[in-house]
């Protein structure tokens, strides 16, 4: 199994390629951003957001429209930490920690493992399914609706709040108990469930006892 | 200072993408990550919400928090079926799977 | 107990058929003694409402002696615009009906513990016999059209059980079949009287309607269409013509029975109603003279086909049919007091007859008279009942069925045509001929099946029992017309006093029209002595006499042909039309084409299924985008 992890070579050639065209594409947009920071046209925080909205629309870009599955899963990790600078962005620390650490940590390794499991290495290169075309009208409706919407809706001038950890831990653990204690126990009968959807049956073990390892 | 509705048009922005993935990618795990997608602009919408609107009982902050453990719980459980259907076809593209048909 | 408490009547029979009925099998004897019991219960109970009812007893049976005691609500729609109440009424008639139901009833039953004994069912029997006394004393004491329909649908169910009784034999079964839908046909005329009725007086009571009708507050065609309807219910229960067909079958049923239900009491259902409705006949002429010339016709009919047939419970169903026809020809001539009489009178005298013939078929396994003859000897008790019987039947002399055929035949002369006397003197003269021939044939001569005559026994105490005392009333019944029997009992005087439409009644007799029909009763008698109790190849002379006329009458003019004829060709060819609509219309056009369209069309369709996840999502994706779209811009 180990054999099927991509070798650091291959990590490097990924992670080079991947910078340049990330610096080729967010370079552009870096010195705009730049430009109209010192200008005095954007505040500060609305240069972040801009630049950390880049990442993110850029990473789901390439999550999305990628043809090289690892790419894809490697292009969700920045979409993802992006996410999580938004929430900083929107002072709540806690949250953004939680998706640093689930999705950064949990989830793209899994989905990585997943990957490594079923084709990544032997075909890593997928073609899409037929529907494309379908599949980009439908989104752009629902999209164009969503953006529409919100231009469309007045919120007025809102203000921000600052959610401090010791207020958000109070009201998760105190008003939220039973949700909590509820996902737990969620989770592990989801865990439960993909170990046993997941392992071999004991009658596969015994009819192919070796088909793992001559597979490998 | 941010406008509010800057993050909900990264949000909306985000779950159409994701939206698109879903619908158009073959391989299962690709259709996951495109999911993770959609929750993600989701979440984002939420902590929007709590932070600006709702800023005593920020009830949306902790609605992310929980779609972010309902997504690690489901990506478990989407990748241990999507193993097993490796395993019994040996492929994971979901237009191969087409038992259901007449 | 009084008139108010008269349901317990039919409630007694009704509860002990559920409890023989459930529990037959875990009670001894099957509950025998618990439908016996609860008999005597009920014949004691109508002897007090007989009591009660002489202490209240007024005037005439439509006036306020009659007791319309209201029980409960069935059905009330907007107020009294459609109401139906379990109501019950009790008059002369009525009282008149409980005490011979219960008292034939009673007999009956005892006589069928002996007569039963060791069949198999022999729990249900009783059962059975215990719901059908439960739903003619319904009928009887019913206040309310839709309840006495509900009786009479339930004492043609009785019969229908009781007939086919022994429905592992295929005859048995037929003929109960035949029973309940000929029954059926002039039940659906009934229907439609009370329905008619209903939409001219807005009620289903009886005595509403009775009272509307004579106030003339009904068109008189209409009035007269609806009597003629209720006729025809009447008629089929009755066994007239030309729905006289199933009671000669029917006696396919155990014989007890059809000395209960086909001789006394369920057959009179129709003269009962008749009765009942005496008062709106007298309204409406050409309906009462249907009912008489249908009764007419009915009574000579069966007396000639009584003539012939040579089955000895068949000879007393025809005679039974002859003297229903009878009284129907006193409710045509509008003689309430004659034709109830004779019900009174009949009752015991034809019930007593059925079960001696059951004596003798019990004792000899045959019921031909040809296999029968000479069993005066064997059978002493079953002979002299029997005979006594015949003699009431035959109209002779101090017998019970003399005073009330007198009183007929007296009714006829003085409310209809001389031809119509006539036609029914001689019909009295016949039956006075074809009873003489079925005793002479069963029980005088040399026996003509040797076997069968040896192995002859008299019957067990519980069958004597009720043929000793059914004779006795065979004898004494008639007298309760005379005004001194009468009064002696505590009544106001005699039957004609108890029982009349618009006065009372005095009882006498006129001395031409006894004299005659007595002379004729006696004349035939002789005749038929002389004729029948020769050698046995006598009887078989008929035939050669007048072969026509013979073969017509075994074959009861042959309108069970016509009948059948008629349901081969019209209903079955009705039938076939219909087959072929719902067969090829209705089931290969209609559901199979619907069937194969939508398959046609599924076989096409089904292509768009492609199991494939992705075109699913994609048809849910579009359908929200579809939605959403909607939303927003009806927004």
């Amino acid at each position: 199994m180990l054999d099927r992890l991509p070798l650091p070579s291959q990590f490097d050639r990924i992670i080079v390629q991947g910078s340049i065209v990330a610096g080729m594409l967010g370079t552009p947009i870096l010195v705009v951003l730049l430009a109209l920071l010192l200008l005095s046209r954007i505040s500060a925080p609305e240069f972040v957001f801009w630049l950390d909205a880049t990442v993110v629309i850029a990473g789901a870009l390439g999550a999305v429209l990628l043809r090289n599955i690892v790419h894809a899963a490697l292009a969700l990790i920045a979409t993802l930490l992006g996410v999580a600078g938004i929430f900083l962005l929107l002072a709540n620390e806690f949250i953004a920690l939680v998706q640093v650490l689930v999705y950064g940590g949990g989830v793209t390794i899994l989905l990585l493992f997943g990957l490594m499991l079923t084709n990544a290495q032997d075909e890593p290169v997928v073609s899409d399914g037929s529907q494309k075309p379908f599949a980009f009208g439908v989104a752009v409706i629902i999209g164009g609706l969503f953006i529409a919407a919100v231009i469309d809706a007045n919120w007025g001038a809102r203000v921000p709040a600052v959610v401090s950890f010791t207020a958000f831990g109070e009201r998760l653990f105190r008003d939220f108990l039973i949700p909590v204690i509820l996902i737990a126990i969620l989770l592990d009968i989801a865990l439960s469930g993909a170990f046993v959807n997941a392992r071999r049956s004991r009658d596969e073990d015994e009819m192919a006892p070796t088909g793992g390892e001559a597979r490998s | 200072m941010i406008p509010m509705e800057n993050f909900l048009l990264l949000s909306a922005v985000l779950f159409a993408i994701g939206f698109y993935g879903v619908l158009a990618r073959r391989s299962a795990i690709l259709i996951l990550i495109s999911v993770e997608l959609m929750l993600a602009g989701v979440a984002i919408n939420f902590v929007t919400f709590a932070t600006y609107l709702d800023s005593q009982a920020f009830s949306g902050a902790i609605f992310a928090l929980f779609v972010i453990t309902v997504a690690a719980a489901e990506v478990g459980l989407a990748l241990g079926i999507v193993l097993r259907i490796f395993r019994e076809r040996q492929t994971a593209n979901v237009d191969e799977v087409d038992t259901l048909k007449w | 107990m009084g008139m108010e408490q008269v349901w317990l009547l039919p409630a007694i029979p009704a509860g002990i058929f559920v409890v023989i009925a459930l529990f037959s099998r875990i009670l001894p004897r099957g509950g025998d003694w618990l439908a016996i019991l609860g008999l005597i219960t009920v014949t004691v109970l109508g002897v007090l409402v007989l009591i009660d009812f002489q202490g209240s007893f007024t005037g005439g049976h439509f006036d306020a002696h009659g007791n319309n005691v209201f029980a409960f609500d069935w059905i009330r729609v907007a107020d009294d615009f459609f109401a139906i109440e379990f109501s019950t009424f009790v008059d002369a008639i009525a009282v008149t009906m409980i005490v011979v139901v219960s008292i034939v009833a009673l007999m009956v039953m005892v006589y069928s513990v002996g007569y039963m004994h060791g069949e198999a069912r022999y729990g249900w029997y009783f059962a059975l016999l215990s719901f059908f006394t439960a739903a003619m004393l319904t009928l009887v004491v019913s206040g309310n059209m839709i309840l006495l329909y509900l009786a009479w649908e339930g004492v043609g169910l009785a019969s229908y059980l009781l007939i086919g009784f022994y429905w592992e034999r295929r005859t048995a079964a037929e003929a109960a079949k035949k029973a309940f839908i000929t029954t059926r046909i002039g039940d659906v005329g009934l229907l439609i009287g009370i329905i008619l009725l209903w939409r001219a007086t807005g009620s289903f009571d009886i005595q509403t309607i009775i009272e509307a009708a004579r106030a003339g507050a009904i068109g008189e065609t209409y009035l007269t269409v609806s009597m003629i309807l209720l006729f025809a219910g009447a008629a089929g229960k009755s066994a007239q013509f030309p729905l006289h067909v199933w009671l000669p079958d029917a006696m396919e049923g155990p014989t007890p029975v059809s000395a209960l239900i086909h001789a006394a009491t369920m057959v009179v259902a129709g003269v009962y109603l008749v009765a009942r409705f005496s008062p709106v006949y007298a309204e409406v002429l050409i309906a009462r003279d249907v009912v008489l010339y249908i009764g007419l016709l009915t009574a000579l009919m069966a007396a000639t086909m009584g003539l012939v047939e040579s089955d000895i419970k068949r000879v007393l169903a025809y005679s039974t049919v002859s003297q229903l026809g009878f009284m129907f020809v006193a409710l045509g001539v509008g003689s309430v007091t004659a034709a109830m009489f004779h019900l009174f009178t009949h009752a015991f005298f034809k019930s007593l007859l059925f079960l001696g013939s059951g004596s003798v078929i019990h004792a000899t396994e045959q019921q031909t008279v040809e296999q029968l003859g000479g069993l005066r000897r064997k059978l002493p008790l079953t002979a002299t009942t029997f005979t006594i019987g015949s003699l009431a039947l035959a109209g002779v002399p101090i017998f019970a069925g003399f005073f009330s055929k007198d009183e007929i035949l007296l009714e006829t002369l003085k409310g209809a045509p001389l031809a119509a006397y006539v036609a029914l003197a001689f019909t009295a003269a016949l039956t006075a001929l074809y009873t003489t021939r079925l005793v002479v044939l069963t029980f005088f001569g040399e026996p003509r099946n040797r076997h069968a005559h040896e192995h002859a026994h008299e019957a067990p105490t519980s069958m004597a029992g009720p043929l000793v005392l059914l004779a006795a009333l065979a004898t004494v019944a008639g007298f309760v017309a005379l005004d001194g029997v009468g009064k002696a009992l505590g009544f106001a005087g005699g039957f004609g006093e108890l029982v009349f439409l618009e006065e009372g009644h005095h009882f006498k007799l006129d001395p031409a029209v006894a004299f005659g029909a007595t002379a004729a009763s006696l004349v035939a008698i002789a005749l038929g002595w002389a004729y029948w109790s020769g050698a046995a190849e006598r009887a078989a002379r008929a035939r050669r006499w007048a072969p026509e006329l013979h073969a017509l009458l075994v074959n009861r003019y042959y309108l069970d042909n016509l009948y059948q004829a008629a349901i081969d060709r019209v209903v079955l060819g009705l039938a076939r039309v219909v087959a072929w609509f719902d067969k090829r219309i209705i089931n290969e056009t209609g559901v199979d084409g619907g069937a194969q369209t939508i398959g046609y069309f599924g076989l096409r369709l089904k292509f768009l299924q492609t199991g494939r996840i992705p075109n699913y999502a994609l048809a849910m994706a579009v359908g929200l985008a579809a939605i959403a779209l909607l939303a927003f811009g009806t927004q």
